[in-house]
Parts: C-alpha cells; sequence; structure tokens
C-alpha cells in the first residue's frame, strides 16, 4: 500500500507568521515534525511509501525528509495548483496510485492513532471512499476492493484539523499526557510521562514537574522549575528562577532571569497566547530572545588554538611518521581507505583518506600510540577544514545527514572528546560526551581535551 | 501622555492616559511627568487602553511610579491592559505588584470601595 498527502498551503500558511523560518508541515508538535506524526501513522497503517503533494514549497520538508530511508520508506514530493480538486491531484499522480491501495491523507489534519493497535486489519477491513472526515480534512481509500475483512476491530483514529495556534497549544498538552503510550516521542523516557533529550543540564535546584518533554541540548539554570504540562524544545536556556507552566518553547529560545511563563508559547523571540492568538516580539534580549545556532567555523581564538596544537604535534610526530610509515607500508600494516565524511552540523562534506594500522609488532604498537595513523588528518586542521579535537567524523549518508542536523555543534575532529574521556567511541553515549564538550567547552580546555586524547592512545 | 484629575469617587485620583510605546525612548519622560502629578495627586489610574507596547524599561517605569505612589500613602492601580502588554506583565510577574481593572472607570471605583482585581 503507498500514502498520498495533499495539503493546500492555504489550510497551514497561518503557521509562517507564527513560527517563522519553520516549514510548517515540520512545526514541532511535542518536538516532533508534524509530518514525523503522519510517517508513522502511514506506516502503521501498512505503506511503504508516501507521497507529500502540495500548491505550497515543500523544498524545507524535501530537506529534512529526503527520500525517507530514516524511517525504512520510500518518500516522494509532487506539486499541485491551489484550485485543484483531490480527483484531479490523484489523476495527476496516477502512475502512483497505480498500487493495489492507496490511503489519502486529505487535509492539513493531526491523525489520533494509537502505535498499540493495528490499523493494517482496519485499512484491509473498509471499503473505497472516504472513511473518517472532520472539517478540515479526511482519510480515505482509493484502489480495489480486495479481500474485505469485515469483521476487523476498529481501533481508536479521529483527526483534529489543525487551524489555530489554539488548537496547535491544546494537542500538544493532549499529547503530552498521554505519553508515549499512542505515539513515539523523541527523548529518553525512564517514566511514561517525562522524556528527556540529549546533553540538557540541570542545577540542582531545577524543579521538573511531570508531564514534560525536553529536547537536546537545553539548559535549565539554577531554581527553574519546568513543568508540569511543558515542552521544551531543543537548544533552549531557562535562565535562573524561572517558572515554566503549561507552556510549549520552541527550539533556539532563551527565556531569562526570574520570569513566569504559564499557558504561553514562545518561539524565539515571539510570545504567543494560544487561545487569542496574540502575539508579541520581545525586544528585550535578556527577557526573550531566539539562540542562533553556533557557526562550524568556531571562533577565530579557538581556530587558532588548534592550528597551534596541530602544528605541535606535526612536529612531535614527523620524524617518526618519516622513519616508521615506509616500513609499516612494506610489512603491509598500513591499511589506508578513503571516505566521505560530515565536517560541520551544517552538512559539509571533505572525503578523508584513513588509517588503519594491524595490531601487531612493536612497530605497529609504537605507531598506534604516538598516533601515527591521525598524521595526514591533523593537515587538515591547517586547512581549517577539521578541528583538531571534536566529535568523531560521521560518514555522509542520507541516514546520518538526518541525525546530524540534530548534534548542535558537531564538529570533525582529528581527536574525539570521547577519546579524551576514554568513552566507547561507538557506545551509545558518545555522541553525548562529545556534543556536551562541543557546547561547554573552551579553546583551552580543548588544548588539554587534545592531550588526554593523545596519552590515552599512548597507554591503550 | 495625557494626565487629568478625576474627584467624583471624592478623592483625587489622577488618570493618566499612555499611548504607543512605552520604551526606553521615553521612560524616563514618564517618571519626570509623574513626579509633576503626584503634586496634584496621591492616588493614580495608569488607563493602558491605548498602549500598545511596552518593554523591561517601559515596565521599571511603570514600577517606579507605582513606588513613589507608594511612597507617599498612595497608590497606583492600572486599567485597560491590552492583550500585548499584559503578556509582558505576566511574564515578568509584574501582575502580582498591581491591582489592574479592566476598565477605567472600574479602576477609579475601587478607591472608594478598595477593591482588588
Amino acid at each position: 500500500m503507498k500514502t498520498l498527502v495533499v495539503i493546500r498551503e492555504k489550510d497551514y500558511e497561518w503557521l509562517y507568521p507564527v513560527f517563522p523560518g519553520v516549514h510548517p508541515l515540520l512545526v514541532p508538535v511535542c518536538n516532533k515534525p508534524y509530518a514525523e506524526f503522519l510517517i508513522d501513522f502511514a506506516i502503521l497503517a501498512g505503506s511503504n511509501a508516501i507521497r507529500f503533494v502540495s500548491d505550497g514549497q515543500l523544498g524545507g520538508l524535501e530537506h529534512y525528509c529526503e527520500n525517507g530511508s530514516r524511517w525504512g520508506i520510500e518518500i516522494s514530493y509532487a506539486s499541485m495548483l491551489g484550485d485543484e480538486d483531490l480527483e484531479t491531484v490523484i489523476d495527476k499522480n496516477r502512475r502512483y496510485c497505480s498500487a493495489d491501495r492507496i490511503l489519502c491523507i486529505s487535509g492539513f489534519v493531526f491523525i489520533r492513532y494509537n502505535k498499540q493497535h493495528d490499523y493494517k486489519k482496519l485499512i484491509a477491513s473498509l471499503s473505497p471512499g472516504e472513511f473518517i472526515s472532520c472539517s478540515h480534512g479526511s482519510l480515505s481509500l482509493l484502489g480495489n476492493t480486495g479481500n474485505i475483512d469485515n469483521s476487523a476491530e476498529k481501533p481508536e483514529l479521529s483527526l483534529v484539523g489543525l487551524d489555530s495556534t489554539g488548537v496547535y497549544y491544546r494537542l500538544s498538552v493532549e499529547i503530552l499526557k498521554c505519553g508515549s503510550s499512542p505515539y513515539v516521542l523523541p527523548g529518553y523516557s525512564s517514566e511514561a510521562d517525562c522524556h528527556i533529550g540529549r546533553n540538557v543540564v540541570m542545577s540542582k535546584s531545577t524543579e521538573i514537574r511531570k508531564p514534560v518533554i525536553i529536547g537536546n541540548n537545553v539548559q535549565l539554570l539554577a531554581g527553574s522549575v519546568v513543568g508540569p504540562d511543558s515542552v521544551i524544545g531543543s537548544n533552549v536556556i531557562i535562565d535562573r528562577e524561572s517558572t515554566i507552566i503549561g507552556s510549549i518553547v520552541l527550539d533556539n529560545t532563551y527565556i531569562g532571569e526570574n520570569l513566569d511563563l504559564e499557558n504561553r508559547i514562545a518561539a524565539g523571540n515571539i510570545l504567543i497566547e494560544p487561545e487569542s492568538g496574540a502575539s508579541l516580539a520581545m525586544e528585550d534580549p535578556h527577557l526573550l530572545t531566539g539562540i542562533k545556532k553556533r557557526g562550524g567555523g568556531g571562533t577565530v581564538f579557538q581556530t587558532f588554538v588548534h592550528l597551534f596544537v596541530a602544528v605541535l604535534l606535526i612536529t612531535i610526530m614527523l620524524v617518526p611518521f618519516a622513519l616508521l610509515f615506509p616500513i609499516l607500508r612494506l610489512q603491509g600494516k598500513w591499511h589506508e581507505s578513503s571516505n566521505t565524511y560530515y565536517t560541520s552540523s551544517s552538512g559539509k562534506t571533505l572525503t578523508l583518506t584513513t588509517v588503519a594500522i594491524d595490531r601487531s609488532g612493536p612497530l605497529s604498537a609504537l605507531a598506534l600510540a604516538l598516533s601515527l595513523d591521525r598524521f595526514a588528518l591533523l593537515f587538515r586542521v591547517l586547512g581549517g577544514q577539521l578541528a583538531i579535537i571534536g566529535s568523531q567524523p560521521v560518514a555522509a549518508t542520507p541516514g546520518s545527514r538526518m541525525v546530524l542536523e540534530r548534534m548542535t555543534g558537531y564538529r570533525a575532529g582529528v581527536f574525539s572528546y570521547a577519546e579524551a574521556e576514554e568513552w566507547p567511541v561507538n557506545g551509545g553515549d558518545t555522541a553525548i560526551v562529545e556534543l556536551f564538550y562541543a557546547a561547554h567547552g573552551t579553546p583551552l580546555q580543548d588544548v588539554v581535551m587534545t592531550f588526554k586524547a593523545f596519552f590515552n592512545r599512548i597507554h591503550e | 501622555m495625557k494626565f487629568h484629575v478625576e474627584t467624583l469617587s471624592g478623592k483625587n485620583i489622577g488618570i493618566a492616559e499612555l499611548s504607543g510605546r512605552l520604551d526606553a525612548e521615553n521612560s524616563a519622560e514618564l517618571q519626570t511627568s509623574f513626579a509633576l502629578w503626584q503634586k496634584q495627586a496621591v492616588f493614580f489610574v495608569f488607563d493602558c487602553i491605548n498602549l500598545d507596547f511596552v518593554d523591561s524599561s517601559g515596565l521599571g517605569a511603570i514600577v517606579a511610579c507605582l513606588r513613589k505612589a507608594l511612597e507617599h500613602n498612595g497608590d497606583l492601580r492600572l486599567a485597560a491592559l491590552g492583550p500585548k502588554v499584559s503578556m509582558v506583565f505576566d511574564l515578568t510577574k509584574a501582575k502580582k505588584l498591581f491591582l489592574i481593572f479592566p476598565d477605567t472607570p472600574g479602576a477609579i471605583q475601587s478607591f472608594g470601595t478598595g477593591g482588588a482585581s
């Protein structure tokens, strides 16, 4: 089965001024982009392909979802004219719609579903035609009747038309209260109604009141109170003594000191009263402001420090490299391979030649202890393409691109912070360690961590 | 900023109509004017129906006016806060400092009855 999602721009254009800079189909609902809920439902219903059709720009959505390999589903995109009816759209996409059955999601609607239920059976039990609708859209089935199984149970399913900030706010709170039972929500969750993302720094005096969802790279400073019924996005700072109750704080937002956010939506420097839709762009940066993502290049001083350390290490390694490299190469213990890696969270790529040295014999051990396998990479630091210390380079694949976008502060390094801290390089928490230092490290700390990583390899 | 003194409730109540923006540019002017208004009254109502925007310095000026009024055994009450201005008062917890009324007559009346928001 395939899914066709038809959403007209007029249905979601109200979101452009509310959440500027975010594609309306990627507006986070409990820290999960809206489109991902549609994808999840399509997968639960048994689809192996989804096509998003809209008369608006789909570039942002396409950039985020790409070909859908992240979800193991094929995602494609198509355009339509604003005045075209559903039949015309289906006719224009008849090649895609030539599959046995097509689930058609029409309108800017949120589908209330429960991942515990079997929607494949429900879909199999339905005759072609519209099977659920609301004033803002519908779900319908196209294609042949197949073997209809009328005995199937009718699992919970309903639609919510997303047409105002009030509906958006209430829906977010509703999902938050349901927890992870009906939906897949991002973040770690050891308790049903508390989801916490990566690299969340909390003061000892911070109070978390459930239900709450907190994104990645969040700082909750001393005396802050978060929750109940609150959603904190990624890359957010809640300053001292501030209280967030029943509110949604979207990504990249700074909430100043001693503030009281109750039943509001904060998006950058915009404060929204959800029910009336009244919004206020705050002009005081110490009250409420947007947080700009730090560029991949770091500061000038940091770059200079990295350059200096690279020159120092090249000087130390030059003679051992000149002596050991030819011998190990002749012995067949020096293996080089080329691969493309992401160098920063902005998606810049670089083809690197990485070296693997066989761990046999004293010369190999010496070469590894002196990190000679990283020698060539040090010259990339001189060229400003790599950091001397940062994250372990992530191979450039469509799947990793999606992960990378969430890794604010990622910068590939010759050595990694995880190596300095002796974390298993392939362990699940490695990224947390690396991103913590990327967010909180200083240039001088980078020097210490680089030599720590260097000496740790000697002791390996 | 228009100012007049209301005597309907048996007390001299200074009514100041704030309008437009109250920010770093004109917050000092409010404080200067308030010092002059204090010569005519000790009880005040700030009518905010035409006030579109308040920033932290504007808010600071209003709080300073409240403090000066209280120092002279008077009071300052606010009336008709618009949704945007109200959001700033909510966010900064300043709402807890003031008695706020939906309209100016209600605020004036409150001085006679000692009513709260």
